[in-house]
């Protein structure tokens, strides 16, 4: 950049900043999301998978708890697929934003 | 660089755009992301009722996962329109 003179070395650094605050709001938001899906994937296989807990695990159990988490995985990806579907094609038919529509259908947690 | 030691308000009112723009973006998908986990329980618990023996879902739970959140927006927007007329009494 400074071979053509353009650009001072404070314009870099707060193209750095800015660079810098958008990994770390994308980085934070993808642990959030992880950690939200680990929990309720620990929760509904454990419910399912875990009826009687035993003194140890058996390899029934642990091989349930793979089919489960997959399966779980996916059918969030479907839910997921689905649920932005609908909100943009109910956001375009009302002529509404999305933002205020998901803010609007958005359940309480739990 | 880390973002904690960036000091925002030397960033150029362009930048700040920019960054509140993505910003409100993030903001968005993750509440869309919250209502994703919210259906994903509500549905897991609606579509999976016998032992979970593959870790694929079925043709039948799939379909079961999509009516689930279409009748659950449906099921959103009637309330909505209720409470509409409701309000109107």
């Amino acid at each position: 950049m400074a071979l053509f003179g353009s650009g001072s070395s404070s314009n870099q650094s707060q193209q750095d900043a800015k660079a810098a605050i958008i990994k770390q709001v994308q980085a934070e938001a993808a642990v959030t999301n992880a950690r939200a899906l680990i929990s309720r994937v620990n929760e509904h296989c454990f419910e399912h998978c875990i009826p009687k807990p035993g003194s140890t695990m058996s390899s029934s159990e642990e091989s349930c708890l793979s089919n489960c988490m997959e399966k779980y995985i996916s059918m969030w990806n479907v839910v997921n697929r689905t649920y932005v579907s609908r909100i943009s094609s109910e956001s375009k038919r009302m002529g509404q934003d999305a933002v205020a529509l998901s803010q609007l259908s958005t359940p309480s947690d739990k | 660089m880390d973002a904690s030691q960036v000091d925002v308000t030397k960033l150029s009112d362009n930048d700040k755009k920019e960054l509140n723009q993505f910003l409100a973006s993030e903001a968005q998908k993750s509440t869309i992301q919250q209502s994703v986990h919210h259906l994903t329980d509500a549905c897991w618990k609606k579509c999976i009722t016998s032992r979970v023996t593959a870790g694929r879902l079925d043709s039948s739970e799939e379909s079961c996962a999509q009516n689930c959140v279409e009748r659950w927006m449906d099921t959103n927007l009637a309330v909505l329109k209720h409470l509409e007329v409701l309000r109107g009494q």
